[in-house]
């Protein structure tokens, strides 16, 4: 096995497996078990992120175990995959060190880091596979780990809203067994490195679509992601910003934008059921009064925006979500986790309460502005690029209406960001006793990841070029 | 009968002979006797079915037709948790003890008939004796619900084995032979329909009843609530697959051979199918009692078996095989933690239980694998069997079944979610501040149960090689 190969597989494995010894390295200490679960996290970082050298001198890594019936186990490291897998480690590996503060006086902490280093291993095990049975199997396990990781608090209310989010995204993900089975039968096998540019049945198309919007929270599968927010702000965090939400995302782009040729009419639907989702959530964004919820909202309308990008049909607008995959990773990871200070700090989740916030938590303060312009499109941020790249191919494909729809959601995605930060550190403080700001680790790593949001932002070329150059090497099916 | 396998009915039986007189002086013989006679059962079978040399061969050289080493492995292996969980669970005074493990042995011993056999008379004559044991099983809980399930259980199944002798009588008339090997025969050839039809059509109604499928399932959930926890276990995780379910496979493979003259039984047998599935989970969906939601839990699964049986093609009757497999794993460990949860915190109602995750966490860990692996969530072994029985239905043609029998496994997932919401997770409760976790031989079933689903998802292609084998050796 060559180099490539062996980090693939590592990728791969070793969160997965890692995850199963975090209890047992438990046992021993919980700082040894808390440093264990960020090396995992940060290994798996380095194992993705050291295959984009491959990739970009234009080669692939493939490994396979092979199952009887076409159900082939097939690790394969393209741009596309190596690009998520990143970003998605990166995120997640700062979410665990944040972590690290932030979780520990709570109860059943084991099972929490053992749950996001599996979260984290299953989402690598669902970016590389390159067979649409074992995405599902990886699917299926993410699932897991999120209704774990929604239920870490036990009341009933919390557990109530966990088995919420698994039924969902089960019911999604069966739906999309059931467009599986259908390619698996018009097709012949599941392969998708042999399905590259075949056409796909409007009905399968629909069945997978199903499973992927209840994945990616977009209308109608949207009402659990919100409700999800009982959880822990780190796992919020990673729930919206690394793994559960982009799935969706990802697996759109995999299925539809570089191995099938999805049909015209089916890219319009989804055009306008994103378009109404980003209206729908933003309206709901714009009134709620809990900061989780606030923050969740603004998810389901920025994702929407990466199905305009990934549905319009043209190059511009494709490379544009994957940028818009990766600002929105950072910003909104960041955003969560300053939420999360927040809420430890004050020990409320009401914006009302809030207020007059910046001069006791200057630091946090300045992370969430500078997330939040990112989220926002304000140029020089990240944000901006991706998003006027997707506009400006949702242009070139010619629909008006879609594009006022997107157009009415990105202005009511600076008002309801504005009215948050004002809400919380603007204005009269309202019935607190100045909260201290965060720990350091805490601190620092929304700090570090407004940083990388402004710094995206200034050194955009590169990973605007990688992402022309992915489009050029894999899409299908694009103008 | 099949000779290779006759051991494994003969020393249970003699095991079970042995054992009120071993046991008269030293109580403690009778569960040592029970649980050396079964393990080393099992590890003879284990050497049978997984030596190197057969592995390597990829199973060419099973003995049989495979499928009756598969299931009395299956039956050994739910028989050997059963007893050796019964060893530490029972009350040590209990008058009948001995008894108890002679009957686990004898059931045991009938099940290898059933499975062994090759004529339906002697599967029948086994299923009888299946049945009596199961009977006197339930009743060794001498407490008013017990005595409920049995008789309710005596008064249902007893009927549907009139059926079956009817239906046996019809076919011996007008074929000559119960045999399988001239039923096979007989079927390929050019016989009139009619008669034997009809004969199999009560057999079939018989096993339909044994099985507990809707709308005959109304004995299983007082059968299996009324008899001790490990009782329970023992008829849900494999008695009643063995005595209702093997047989409606066994039937279903024969009338393929009949092509397409006995077409609305299958036909039948699918509908029921898919039926149970519906009914079982949505009833498991309101029940109060973690044993009564687990009863209603089986006729749903039992209906995914029947439904691929009835289908009957070789990936259909694999996936039926595999899903007869699972069951008994997943089962057994849903029942013998119920009985774990009812010996730490005295109750098995839902509504008094609560936040046990923390006082019992390996009882309540292994659950969720075994509920998962139940709701068919990859890449534990429930999932790939529903798989293949729904690519089966998908491959022939039947895709509203498909879609249908996919989708109620959110339904067996939101049933589950309702009980680990209930049992283990959410807020503690009076019972369950004093329930502390139970000693390791009581956990050690269930942990090595959920080893082996998490093994038998993952090592899939050896399983599904063997039952390929299988497949084809009881259908061409």
């Amino acid at each position: 096995m060559d180099l490539p190969i062996k980090m693939l597989t590592t990728a791969v494995a070793v969160p997965v497996f890692g995850a199963f010894l975090i209890p047992l390295a438990g046992r021993v200490s919980t700082s040894a078990r808390n440093a264990f679960a960020v090396l995992l996290g940060l290994f798996t970082f380095v194992a993705a992120a050291s295959l984009f050298s491959p990739v970009l001198s234009g080669q692939t890594a493939d490994y396979m175990i092979s199952f009887p019936r076409g159900f082939d186990f097939i690790l394969r490291a393209d741009m596309l995959s190596v690009f998520m897998a990143s970003v998605s480690a990166f995120v997640s590996a700062i979410i665990l060190i944040y972590s690290v503060d932030y979780i520990s006086h709570y109860e059943n902490q084991t099972e929490y880091y053992t749950m996001v280093v599996l979260f984290l291993g299953s989402m690598m095990g669902l970016v590389f596979s390159a067979n649409l049975l074992w995405m599902y199997i990886f699917w299926e396990m993410t699932g897991f780990c999120s209704w774990r990781l929604v239920g870490f608090f036990r009341s009933d209310k919390d557990v109530a809203k966990a088995n919420k989010t698994i039924l969902v995204t089960v019911f999604g993900a069966l739906c999309m067994l059931v467009g599986i089975i259908m390619v698996y039968f018009d097709h012949g096998t599941l392969d998708l490195r042999a399905l590259h540019g075949a056409g796909i049945s409007y009905a399968a198309a629909a069945f997978i679509l199903a499973g992927i919007l209840s994945k990616s929270a977009t209308l109608p599968f949207s009402t659990w992601l919100p409700d999800a927010g009982v959880a822990p702000s780190t796992v919020t965090s990673l729930l919206h910003a690394a793994v559960l939400v982009k799935i969706g995302v990802y697996a759109y782009a995999r299925i539809f934008g570089v191995t099938f040729a999805a049909p015209d009419a089916f890219s319009n639907l989804v055009l306008y059921l994103a378009g109404a989702s980003a209206l729908v959530s933003a309206g709901a964004a714009l009134i709620d009064t809990d900061i989780k919820r606030i923050i969740a909202y603004s998810t389901v309308s920025q994702i929407a925006f990466i199905f305009l990008g990934l549905a319009s049909g043209n190059k511009t607008a494709f490379a544009g979500a994957l940028l818009y995959i990766l600002m929105h990773s950072v910003a909104k990871g960041g955003l969560f986790l300053c939420a999360g200070i927040i809420e430890q700090n004050t020990h409320t989740k009401d914006i009302n309460k809030m207020g007059g916030l910046f001069s006791s938590m200057p630091w946090t303060g300045a992370a969430f502005a500078l997330c939040s312009l990112s989220v926002m499109g304000i140029p020089p941020f990240g944000g901006f690029f991706s998003k006027f790249l997707v506009f400006s191919g949702a242009a070139q494909n010619g629909n008006l209406t879609v594009l006022l729809m997107f157009l009415v959601g990105a202005v009511m995605t600076l008002l309801y960001l504005v009215r948050l930060f004002y809400k919380i550190f603007l204005g009269e403080p309202a019935g607190h006793n100045s909260p201290k700001e965060g720990s350091f680790t805490m601190v620092a790593s929304v700090m570090a990841l407004a940083v990388i949001g402004l710094a995206l932002g200034a050194l955009i070329y590169y990973p605007s070029a990688y992402a022309n150059l992915l489009t050029a090497n894999l899409g299908v099916n694009l103008q | 009968m099949d000779k290779a396998l006759l051991a494994f009915l003969i020393i249970p039986l003699f095991a079970a002979v042995l054992i009120p007189f071993a046991a008269r002086y030293r109580p403690r013989m009778a569960d040592i006797l029970a649980n050396v006679t079964l393990l080393a059962g099992l590890a003879n079978l284990a050497w049978l079915a997984l030596s190197p040399s057969m592995i390597a061969s990829e199973f060419a050289n099973l003995p049989g037709d495979g499928l009756s080493l598969l299931l009395v492995g299956a039956i050994y292996l739910v028989g050997l948790c059963v007893t050796f969980f019964s060893a530490w669970f029972l009350d040590e005074n209990l008058p009948n003890r001995p008894a108890y493990y002679s009957l686990l042995l004898v059931s045991v011993a009938a099940m290898t008939g059933v499975v062994t056999s090759t004529d339906f008379f002697t599967l029948y004559v086994f299923v009888e004796v299946l049945a009596v044991t199961s009977f006197a099983l339930i009743t060794t809980d001498e407490s008013f619900a017990g005595v409920e399930g049995a008789l309710k259980y005596f008064f249902l199944t007893f009927p549907a084995s009139a059926l079956i002798i009817v239906g046996l009588a019809i076919l011996m008339l007008t074929l000559g032979s119960l045999s399988y090997e001239n039923l096979r025969i007989f079927m390929s050839s050019d016989i009139p329909a009619g008669p034997v039809t009809f004969g199999a059509a009560l057999i079939m109604l018989g096993f339909i009843i044994k099985s507990g499928v809707v709308p005959f399932h109304a004995w299983t959930p007082d059968a299996y609530q009324g008899a001790y926890a490990p009782v329970s276990a023992h008829l849900a995780g494999i008695v009643t697959k063995i005595s209702g379910v093997y047989a409606l496979i066994k039937m279903a493979t024969l009338l393929r051979f009949f092509d397409g003259r006995a077409q609305a039984l299958s036909e039948m047998l699918m509908f029921l199918g898919l039926l149970s599935i519906a009914v079982g989970a949505i009833a498991a969906l309101r029940q109060k009692d973690f044993k009564r939601m687990l009863a209603f839990s089986s006729i749903s699964q039992v209906g995914y078996i029947v439904l691929a049986a009835g289908l009957g093609t070789p990936l259909a009757l694999i996936g039926a095989v595999f899903h007869l497999f699972n069951h008994a794993t997943f089962k057994t460990v849903l029942f013998l933690n119920s009985a774990s949860v009812e010996r730490s915190a005295g109750t098995t109602d839902m509504d008094k239980l609560g936040g046990l995750e923390h006082s019992m966490p390996w009882t309540s860990w292994t659950s969720v694998v075994a509920l998962l692996s139940t709701a068919g969530v990859p890449p534990l072994s429930g999932f790939w069997s529903k798989l293949l029985i729904i690519l089966a239905l998908w491959e022939s043609g039947l895709r509203t079944y498909a879609v249908l029998a996919l989708l109620f496994s959110i339904v067996t997932l939101a049933y589950f979610m309702v009980m680990q919401r209930k049992v283990f997770f959410g807020k503690k409760t009076a019972a369950a501040e004093s329930s502390p976790e139970v000693s390791a031989p009581l956990l050690a079933p269930a942990i090595v149960m959920c080893g082996l689903i998490v093994a038998l998802g993952l090592l899939f292609p050896y399983f599904y090689t063997y039952l390929k084998v299988v497949a084809e050796r009881i259908i061409i």
